[in-house]
């Protein structure tokens, strides 16, 4: 399909999305849909540097607040001169614009280095800058600064659902961006400094260049994404809006929906995004992290290619899990949350599935790696076990389901055949 | 050390590749220990010498992977000692690496294709069609068109070198060099190669083949130059350089 | 902005104090990092731990800091090495080491830090010593004793650290894997356990740095965050896998921040370890003694 019906099409499901929205009537799905689109951005921003190309960015927050900070000192220049207020379009312009320069001089700066060094810049360009911000009284410093959002927009209402549709039309953009890339021979560029950046050089692919036009598109795109951001929140603080929340939220998403296309970011920020709007409201923002994290674990050891890769390929993730160590590890970080969510109730134990989702897949591969076919039946009815002893409020039960848990990862251990060093 | 003559080609050729005085050294390693060389356009120059002698040092150096500390290159009459590697490929020089080093996540055919639209077709335009049979064509050279669209994963050993010549010569190149490209083929399969080389030298393009199988190698070189320990002891045809006493000790006195 | 000479010396022996510190803390990227290439980002997370367990130990009976991490030492090397072996088996193994290896540690330093939030709250903990209190006094310098016995015990720490890497045959294998693996097998030794080893005991080394960092400063889990900047400034800095160069680039970026600090205001020491990592990146990324 060429871009431009792809692009088409991505606009007639957003405006799906945004009637669907107006129909179910309540502002809080804007609210809430707004993250959720703002993440798919970032995702996609984050993709393109790192998926596409392998090189880490641990410093989104920092284009993100970028976008943010210009916005608050337009603003603040709008106020104190009484001028009239800017279109938002523009804000996202100007916003982009901003990270994009201070992402082609960061990568002029460290690109040439190898990519573990330029994963740590970029989590040093996060600190000065916000450093920087926090110094300038201009747009608040440490104190924070406060930005009025106007009451409504004519013709869509209340301003929220302006700002959602921004954000909409924003990500169908950067959908279409990536995809555009992908198939381009910048597309091909970019896989080939992935892959072997040494040979790539050798193959005639101009790679500083590759790297710097994927460091401006992706800082040009957090950039945007941050634009409205304090419309939207309405108090901005340095020290949440520069966070490592959006690093570990913009890297999660891609690497848990898949890193080699356009489809990867958007599955991952939707599901991941969804997931921590309702944890965030049922348990806690700390247990919202927390999941983040586990679940990037996760993914990252048993599906690297994530969600896409596991619809097209299932060979290299059951691979993964035939190895004790590896076996342990996804027994322990799941387990234990699983419990956590189970007794928490509620939404919360809709969670946990996910978790017993991966036990169960544990359990399934390293029994067919060790010829213990039955290894799966532990997880099943350990879960089973919990629910009931839940259900029941049986301490015994409880007792009774852990045991199952540690008889199982016993058996998926404790074996005579050693799994041959295969190379992969 | 002995310099004898160079093929006579004609007399008022420039030298495709000059190489003058290059030293590389890794700390207190010397590498490469003022190494010159000319090769003139349309020439077949082997380049052998014992394990560690400095041959892909010296192909790493001429092709802007590794820079040299001292002495400079010229290649079709200008200094490319600045230049990056992509460069040095664009001006026409194109090589194959030891190891191979294939596009893990690109089919054979993407392979291919990536040094054609980065090289070629930035000067030309084809269609895509054009290109996609071209690097077709590019693949049943070295015979691995039914595999075109696997990954380099699903390749021997023996089919990813020829992968990593396809690759080289999608470049078109004005001068190729094939760094142990034979290694682990069988005899008709060295033929295979030999044929493919000489074919590629026929419509002009200028080959160094670094090799260890010497017969291989006799049979290609009008031109042999020998490496021992980062020096060039030998350089002239190959009767010559094979009885030249310094390299019978090189490679049979140690 | 006062200008005295009392207060430009006491920053910096402050700086040089916090420097020691900080090179206690490094040294186990040093070795993961700087010699086997492992950007072991959540490194700040385990220190963090070794604080908590210090902690505990300390609220519960009374046991001196250092003492604890010192008895807990084997169970940090023993988890640096189930760690090694996870991205062993899980990255390294299949060359993905450097997108999904890096996300695998970051998500280990969001994993232990909320976990810990979880269990302990935000509130900041702090640990009950002799030492904690007591200012040594030299003429007009003033050395409180919480940063000077953390100083002088890891500077003893690294010494001996480098005693073992340059004088033990294990110390010159792990020094050796990451010029050439081939040798070593061929000498009938396994780069993999060896790699185990050297992360093993780089974990362990949080243990220690840990304890120091709560007996310099009360703690909470986010306080780590800090630290990963300015552990990689001060690895890059010192060259990479050079123990007295990050001693050296410690106690550098340490006096900076102090004099910083005091002269401009707390809210700029931040941006100093960090500026310094972007302007070694990009001027000179051997570091000071690099190799």
């Amino acid at each position: 399909m060429r871009t431009l019906p792809f692009f088409l099409i991505c606009l007639a499901v957003g405006a799906v999305v945004f009637g669907a929205a107006v129909g179910l009537g309540n502002d809080y799905i804007f609210f809430a849909g707004y993250v959720v689109l703002q993440y798919v951005v970032l995702s996609t921003a984050w993709n393109i540097l790192g998926g596409y190309c392998g090189y880490v960015n641990f410093g989104t927050a920092a284009f993100f607040a970028l976008g943010a900070y210009s916005t608050v000192a337009i603003y603040k220049f709008i106020s104190e001169h009484d001028l009239y207020r800017m279109p938002m379009p523009f804000l996202l312009l100007i916003g982009g614009a901003v990270s994009a320069v201070v992402g082609f001089g960061m990568g002029y700066l460290t690109l040439r280095l190898r990519g573990a060094f330029f994963a740590i810049a970029t989590l040093a360009l996060a600190v000065v800058l916000q450093t920087l911000v926090v110094n300038w009284d201009y747009v608040g410093g440490s104190r924070g600064a406060y930005v009025i959002r106007p009451e409504a927009f004519p013709l869509i209402g209340s301003y929220i659902r302006y700002l959602f549709l921004i954000m909409l039309l924003l990500a169908v953009a950067a959908l279409t961006i990536a995809r555009l890339i992908e198939r381009s021979r910048l597309g091909y560029g970019f896989a080939t400094i992935r892959d072997d950046e040494l040979a790539a050089e050798a193959s005639g692919v101009p790679t500083l260049r590759l790297k710097l036009i994927a460091t401006t598109i992706s800082g040009a795109l957090m950039g945007m994404a941050g634009a409205p951001y304090p419309y939207y929140i309405g108090y901005l603080q340095p020290s949440s809006t520069f966070g490592l929340d959006y690093a570990v939220n913009s890297i999660a998403m891609p690497l848990i929906g898949g890193t080699t296309s356009w489809v990867g970011p958007l599955i991952g920020a939707i599901l991941l995004g969804s997931l921590q709007q309702v944890a965030t409201v049922t348990i806690s923002s700390a247990a919202n992290l927390l999941i983040v994290g586990l679940l990037l674990v996760d993914f990252v050891i048993i599906a690297p290619n994530g969600i896409v890769g596991l619809l097209r390929d299932r060979r290299t993730t059951s691979a993964a899990l035939a190895e004790p160590p590896l076996f342990t590890l996804i027994y322990i970080i799941n387990l234990l949350p699983m419990y956590f969510l189970m007794y928490q109730g509620g939404t919360a134990e809709w969670i946990a599935l996910f978790f017993w989702a991966f036990l169960f897949f544990a359990a399934l591969a390293r029994g067919w790696a060790i010829d213990r076919r039955w290894l799966f039946l532990f997880p099943f009815f350990g879960a089973l076990a919990a629910q009931a002893a839940i259900a029941y409020s049986s301490f015994s039960l409880t007792v009774i389901s852990v045991c199952i848990h540690a008889v199982g990862v016993l058996c998926g251990l404790i074996t005579n055949r050693r799994l041959a060093d295969a190379p992969n | 050390m002995p310099q004898t003559e160079h093929q006579p080609t004609s007399v008022a050729t420039a030298s495709l590749l000059e190489v003058d005085g290059v030293g590389k050294r890794f700390g207190g390693f010397v590498a490469l220990e003022n190494i010159s060389l000319s090769v003139a356009p349309g020439e077949r120059v082997g380049l052998i010498g014992p394990n560690g002698s400095g041959k892909s040092t010296l192909v790493n150096c001429i092709c802007g992977t590794l820079r040299n500390e001292e002495g400079s290159v010229r290649f079709d009459g200008r200094p490319i000692d600045g230049l990056a590697a992509h460069q040095r490929t664009h001006l026409g020089l194109s090589r194959s690496f030891q190891l191979p080093r294939p596009f893990a996540s690109l089919s054979l055919l993407d392979n291919v294709r990536i040094p054609r639209l980065y090289t070629v077709e930035a000067r030309a335009h084809h269609s895509a069609r054009q290109i996609e049979e071209h690097c077709h064509g590019l693949l049943r050279e070295v015979g691995l068109e039914e595999k075109a669209h696997h990954l380099p994963r699903d390749l021997t050993q023996v089919e990813m070198r020829k992968l990593e010549l396809a690759r080289a010569m999608a470049a078109e190149p004005k001068l190729l060099i094939a760094d142990e490209a034979m290694a682990g083929l069988t005899h008709s399969e060295i033929e295979d190669i030999l044929t493919l080389l000489v074919r590629l030298n026929e419509q002009g393009v200028t080959i160094i083949l670094i090799e260890h199988i010497m017969r291989a190698v006799m049979s290609f070189s009008r031109r042999l130059v020998v490496l021992v320990s980062g020096r060039k002891i030998a350089d002239g045809p190959p009767e010559a350089v094979m009885r030249d006493p310094e390299v019978e000790r090189a490679y049979l006195g140690q | 902005m006062i200008f005295s000479f009392d207060l430009l010396i006491n920053a910096i022996i402050s700086g040089l104090l916090i420097g020691g510190f900080y090179a206690a803390v490094t040294c186990g990227i040093s070795i993961s990092f700087g010699i086997l290439d492992i950007v072991n980002i959540a490194h700040p997370a385990f220190v963090i731990l070794g604080s908590y367990i210090a902690y505990i130990i300390n609220a519960n009976f009374g046991f001196d800091p250092i003492l604890t991490s010192i008895v807990v030492l084997p169970a940090f090397y023993a988890l640096g090495a189930g760690i090694y072996q996870i991205y062993y088996v899980a990255f390294e193994r299949r060359g993905q080491e450097s997108l999904r290896g890096l996300a695998f540690f970051f998500g280990l330093l969001f994993i232990t830090e909320v976990s810990l939030v979880l269990y302990f709250g935000v509130d900041y903990r702090y640990v009950q010593a002799p030492y904690i209190g007591p200012t040594l006094h030299v003429g007009f310098i003033d050395m409180p004793l919480r940063m000077l016995v953390p100083c002088l015990v890891s500077l003893l720490l690294i010494a001996c650290l480098q005693l073992v890497l340059t004088r033990t045959f294990i110390g010159r294998a792990i020094m050796a894997v990451a010029q050439d693996q081939l040798a070593l097998r061929l000498l009938a030794i396994d780069p993999t356990r060896i790699k185990r080893i050297a992360f093993g005991i780089s974990i362990a080394t949080a243990s220690l740095a840990g304890a120091f960092l709560i007996i310099i400063q009360p703690v909470e889990p986010s306080v780590g965050r800090d630290y990963i900047g300015r552990i990689f400034a001060i690895c890059v800095l010192g060259g990479m896998g050079s123990l007295p160069g990050a001693v050296i680039a410690a106690m550098l970026i340490g006096v900076v921040e102090s004099l910083t600090s005091t002269f401009y205001g707390p809210s700029w020491a931040p941006a100093v370890s960090f500026g310094f990592l972007l302007l070694t990146l990009a001027v000179r990324p051997a570091g000071l003694l690099g190799r």
